[in-house]
């Protein structure tokens, strides 16, 4: 129990450090704005203008907060290393998996708390062009949210024992390898090859599967989705977070802070 | 003070210059850069990591410019627009009216309007309950392709659907009975330009309603000439013969316009005998209807034309 | 626990680094050991590059050591609950700057498991006993050098610890800087803390250290309590005069056995600590001026000396 009001301590804090950093407000700004644009953009084809203006806020809300994931994830433990604030920190009665933890969930918090304002922007946007919003565009951004969850333990991940440059390389490579990973086995599975079957298969498993959390065409075509659809990701999510955490953990034990 | 009015002087002339400079370049992009690079679909869809919805828009919106750019030359823009609405649909297929935009535009070869009728095709897969499709499938086969068979095929199914026009198991029952003609053309037309969502393709068919309703009146005066000629035992001379002296047929020649032209833009067209085609032709078009002459089986734009065969859907 | 329990305990440790990529080892510490009493100050001291911080981060659970042992408060250091006993302030400590100086310690009291209805006070206190009451909202940014040490230092206390680790708790500080931290290092000892304090800086050592080990190249050359040296009542002064005339100041080598630096204005000099007095006689007598009496720890300074002569000389 005292180990989670440690978490949650660092946690709070890490999204105080946000909540009181300007870069961030700019980002989500020119987030917000991106997802007004959605509106000409939309104008500019004479039909289905507001299909193409939810189109371009879900892909706003995930660039933006994608980047955010990755380029502020990748320089979480980084900066504490640099600015040798996590000497103070880990002298106090701080387990360095607490510690981790704590800062992995401080950062998700910022960015659902930034999803969450993109979201309400999306949805004033929408209503006010007459596009409709229902549980689907609902579904697609917590499962975006999910995603996100996923990219920043990831970041965590590298952050964990390697430089930010290096970890952002890193991150956006499995970012990409994870929205390829279902293609890439379509193209194992129809080539002749065994061998370039098992590999993409093996891709397939191991990295992240982030196709699954990208329903926006479903929730802007008013697609049914069923359940499933949504549960089964939130789990598997939760699952891959845990797993990338707790090797991020058994790294960042073995680190020396020189 | 002195100083201050120099560096006003410097700010503003700096200011002048850098204006001077944006005017002199050119603020619409040049004709080269009118294609954006089209990746294959698959590719496509394979680069986009999940921005596919968008992307599909943005070579969407491509479509839209590539054909509002060169609306006149279909044959060049047809190929362009008949792989970019296959990325479009590729990216995301639950579009909708992408599918009939293919239809419209691919019109310049019996080619293109096959690969407007897979794209149709397409679209029906992944909106199975929209009749507009089918439709434009069976206006495809009918008009295009005269492939009257495949066009009542098409129609049957759309008039399964919620929606469809009430008047559509009497186009079908008229296209089977192998009576299909300038009529059904118009009934196409016509509700082709109620369901139309762009200006552009409602022009696109007034046309073609328009050339049928000049169509339609210049077979009356056919008519007219061969009454004319088994009274008078001779051919007519002028379109005057037809509504003067003793074998006149007629009352009045019909306006050589097509009906719904405005006021404002008639320019006095008139009938004549075309001299090299031997045919009563308005001025206004100076031909005869096209699909008449693809009706009679004769070759498309010096293309062969395909055989009728029967596309099952 | 009586006062002469061990509360650091420090046993052959090595410590190897891989620079780079390399293969090859750099060893850093050569098997330290050494203890640190309850209730004692103690002086860790070496040269710049010694290993003195190497040592207190391996304390700190920052890095591994590569073999031997180490323990505080008997706890083995990998563990960390025992560290609700431990404070530490890191050389230049850095705190979030966003945050403000209550803030800070409010964090810290949170992650040291200080309970809710204890902290606010804890803070206050903490926030008084350094001197900080009047900055507690500012930002930790808008703070001088002298300011952020004593948050540092506060942070290092706040959960009440009874061994406190300081890492060069004085550097890059003003005169006035240096001269609080040295009162509030020696106020802990009187509330009975245990202090583990690195430094290069011998004087500062022998004002506050009751014992101290020093460090040369990753090797532990001395240890022993401050009064051995300082009470073996050979220690010299320099003494600073200014108005000497010359008969006097060779009155003053040859009866005093006075070494003389400089003439006129200011001339300084080392003169055995039995002989002060006399030679303060003598100058005040020919209507001299007294600049300046210091004692001279030479002792120390002696042993620091000869130990990285040792060391350089085995190399």
């Amino acid at each position: 129990m005292k180990a989670i009001e440690r978490i949650w301590t660092i946690g709070l804090n890490t999204v105080r450090e946000a909540i009181r950093n300007k870069l961030l407000y700019t980002l989500l700004f020119f987030a917000i704005v991106m997802i007004g644009t959605g509106v000409i953009v939309g104008s500019i084809s004479y039909v289905e203008g507001s299909r193409i203006l939810q189109d371009v806020g879900l892909a706003s809300i995930r660039l933006f907060s994608t980047g955010i994931a990755i380029f502020v994830g990748v320089g979480l433990i980084h900066g504490e290393v640099y600015r040798r604030t996590i000497y103070t920190i880990l002298s106090k009665p701080v387990s360095r998996a607490e510690f981790l933890i704590g800062k992995f969930v401080g950062l998700v918090m910022t960015i659902w708390l930034q999803l969450l304002i993109m979201s309400a922007a999306f949805v004033v946007v929408s209503l006010l062009s007459g596009a409709p919003v229902d549980l689907g565009h609902a579904s697609a951004l917590g499962l975006i949210g999910v995603e996100l969850a996923i990219v920043v333990a990831v970041a965590t991940l590298f952050s964990a024992f390697t430089t930010p440059m290096l970890a952002s390389f890193f991150t956006l490579g499995i970012y990409m390898m994870g929205h390829l990973s279902r293609d890439l086995l379509q193209i194992g599975a129809n080539s002749e090859s065994a061998s370039l079957e098992r590999i993409t298969r093996v891709i397939y498993e191991v990295l992240p599967d982030l196709e699954m959390y990208n329903l926006s065409i479903q929730a802007v075509h008013q697609l049914p989705i069923a359940a499933s659809e949504v549960w089964l990701p939130v789990l598997y999510g939760l699952g891959y977070v845990a797993a990338i955490l707790f090797a991020a953990s058994h790294i960042f034990e073995r680190r020396d802070f020189k | 003070m002195g100083i201050g009015f120099i560096r006003v002087g410097l700010w503003l002339a700096t200011l002048a210059l850098t204006f001077a400079v944006h005017r002199a370049i050119p603020s619409e992009p040049p004709a080269s850069r009118e294609d954006v690079f089209l990746p294959k679909p698959q590719l496509a869809k394979l680069a986009s990591l999940g921005f596919d919805a968008v992307l599909s828009d943005y070579y969407w919106i491509q479509a839209i410019y590539k054909v509002g750019a060169t609306r006149e030359r279909p044959e060049e823009f047809a190929p362009y627009v008949s792989r970019i609405i296959d990325v479009v649909t590729t990216l995301d297929p639950w579009v909708g009216h992408p599918y009939r935009f293919g239809a419209i535009w691919l019109t310049d070869s019996p080619e293109s309007v096959r690969r407007g009728n897979e794209l149709l095709r397409r679209g029906i897969e992944y909106h199975p309950d929209d009749w507009r499709n089918y439709f434009y499938l069976g206006y495809n086969h009918f008009y295009y392709l005269r492939e009257n068979e495949a066009a009542a095929d098409a129609l049957e199914k759309a008039t399964e659907l919620e929606g469809s026009p009430t008047y559509l198991p009497r186009l079908v029952a008229r296209l089977r009975s192998e009576n299909a003609d300038l009529e059904s053309s118009v009934i196409f037309l016509t509700q082709l330009i109620e369901s139309s969502e762009s200006e552009d393709a409602v022009a696109v068919y007034q046309g073609a309603l328009d050339e049928i309703d000049v169509e339609i009146k210049a077979r009356g005066l056919d008519r007219a000439r061969e009454s004319f000629e088994q009274l008078a035992g001779h051919d007519i001379e002028g379109l005057h013969d037809l509504v003067e002296g003793r074998f006149a047929v007629l009352e009045t020649l019909p306006p050589a316009e097509p009906r719904d032209l405005p006021q404002a833009l008639h320019k006095g067209d008139r009938w004549f005998v075309d001299p090299e085609t031997g045919r009563i032709t308005s001025t206004y078009y100076n031909r005869r209807y096209r699909v008449n002459t693809r009706a009679q089986g004769e070759a498309w734009e010096g293309e062969a034309m395909p055989s009728a065969e029967k596309e099952v859907l | 626990m009586s006062s002469e329990s061990e509360i650091v305990q420090v046993r052959d440790v090595v410590k190897d680094f891989r620079p780079g990529f390399g293969i090859r080892k750099k060893r850093v510490l050569h098997g330290i050991s050494f203890d640190v009493m309850q209730g004692e100050i103690f002086g860790f001291v070496g040269p710049n590059g010694a290993g003195k911080t190497t040592t207190l981060k391996l304390l700190m659970g920052l890095i591994r050591a590569t073999s031997g042992t180490a323990k505080i408060l008997g706890h083995d250091i990998g563990e960390t609950a025992f560290r609700r006993e431990v404070g530490f302030l890191p050389e230049n400590a850095y705190f979030y700057d966003y945050l403000t100086g209550r803030e800070v310690l409010d964090f810290y009291a949170r992650l040291s498991g200080v309970p809710s209805r204890e902290r606010a006070n804890r803070v206050e206190t903490l926030l008084d006993w350094v001197g900080l009451s009047y900055a507690g909202d500012s930002r930790i940014r808008t703070y001088s050098k002298g300011m952020a040490q004593r948050v540092g230092i506060a942070q290092a206390l706040v959960h009440d610890p009874s061994v406190v680790f300081l890492d060069e708790p004085m550097s890059g500080l003003d005169p006035i800087g240096r001269k609080e931290i040295r009162d509030l290092i020696i106020r802990l000892r009187t509330e009975g803390k245990t202090v583990f304090m690195n430094t290069h800086i011998l004087s500062d050592v022998e004002m506050v250290c009751d014992r101290v080990a020093i460090i040369v190249e990753g090797k532990i050359r001395y240890q022993g309590h401050t009064h051995d040296f300082l009470d073996d009542g050979e220690h010299d002064c320099e003494i600073v005069v200014s108005g000497v005339e010359p008969e006097l100041a060779t009155q003053l080598e040859e009866r005093h056995g006075a070494e003389l630096r400089g003439q006129g204005e200011r001339v300084e000099m080392r003169v055995a600590e039995k002989k002060v007095g006399a030679v303060l006689d003598a100058v005040l007598k020919a209507r001299g001026r007294v600049l300046a009496v210091t004692p001279q720890r030479v002792s120390l300074e002696s042993i620091f000396l000869d130990a990285v002569r040792e060391e350089e000389g085995a190399q």
